[in-house]
């Protein structure tokens, strides 16, 4: 029998499917009292810096690495688009939807293995978190990022299990997507903002 | 409202609206601003996504029909 345009048989009355699935409204609630939150942390950052005195960064403070950063943001962008196309991949071409996944999830993880190790460095040259207003700042606000990194990995590696087992539907899909991207998205407003 | 953020250090109401240095108080107007247009920019996009779905669910035809079928109908009512 043939279908119209939108897939389904003709004839056969279409079922009206909310607008929203649930998963997905719960989803961008959620991100945007996320992002509210980063607003908030952003503005109050803005404010310590106008107030500073001496300039900013603090004299004596050590310098981020914005180099080596512009190298993990480059990979965690790469990380949303990866995602990107496993979702347009999705129920059409299984193998590569889990591959475009495996990678975005491996960048992910690139990404919060590389703050790590630029964390070390930069304890190590004498930036901690009551070190002044530059170290209160940068941990609260990349750390609070790579919190959320960290949740949205996981919640990416629990959606690859759910694909492996052939389980995976778009209403657990989608929410998981929405929340990387936010992830991905805050993020070169924070590297703006705070190193540059 | 929008004209009482301008106010504001004359209400002594932050300590960065009586700050000497002028970079710091345009930072308070400028993150005060930014604060109250993100949700509601936020709210507005998205009341309307929702009104543009709406109207699209309700444009759609109830049973699915060959779009030959709806052209000839669409032709059929121009045509009354």
């Amino acid at each position: 029998m043939p279908d119209d345009a939108l897939g389904r048989p003709y004839g056969v009355p279409a079922r009206r499917e909310p607008v929203l699935p649930n998963g997905v409204l719960g989803m961008l609630i959620f991100v945007a009292t996320e992002i509210m939150f980063f607003s908030g942390l952003i503005s109050a950052f803005v404010i310590g810096k106008s107030n500073a005195i001496g300039g900013w960064p603090p004299p004596g403070q050590p310098r981020l690495p914005v180099e080596e950063t512009a190298l993990n943001t480059a990979a965690l962008l790469a990380s949303g688009v990866a995602l990107y196309f496993a979702n347009r991949a999705f129920k059409k071409d299984a193998p590569s939807t889990k591959r475009l996944l495996l990678i975005s999830i491996a960048l992910g993880g690139f990404f919060v293995a590389f703050q790590g190790a630029e964390w070390v460095a930069l304890i190590g040259e004498g930036l901690t978190l009551t070190s002044g207003q530059l170290g209160g700042f940068f941990y609260l606000i990349v750390g609070t990022h790579a919190l959320h990194v960290v949740v949205g990995f996981i919640i990416l590696l629990y959606t690859y299990r759910k694909l492996s087992h052939d389980d995976l539907d778009r209403f657990t899909f989608w929410p998981a997507q929405i929340f990387w991207y936010f992830v991905v998205g805050v993020w070169p407003i924070l590297y703006w903002q705070v190193y540059l | 409202m929008v004209a009482l953020a301008w106010a504001s250090d004359l209400a002594r109401a932050c300590p960065s609206c009586a700050s000497p240095l002028e970079e710091n108080r345009q930072a308070f107007v400028d993150t005060t601003i930014f604060l109250t247009v993100v949700p509601l920019m936020m709210m507005g996009g998205f009341i309307w996504w929702l009104r543009r779905k709406i109207r699209e669910i309700d444009e759609a035809p109830e049973i699915a029909v060959p779009e030959t079928l709806l052209r000839d109908a669409k032709r059929f009512l121009k045509g009354r």
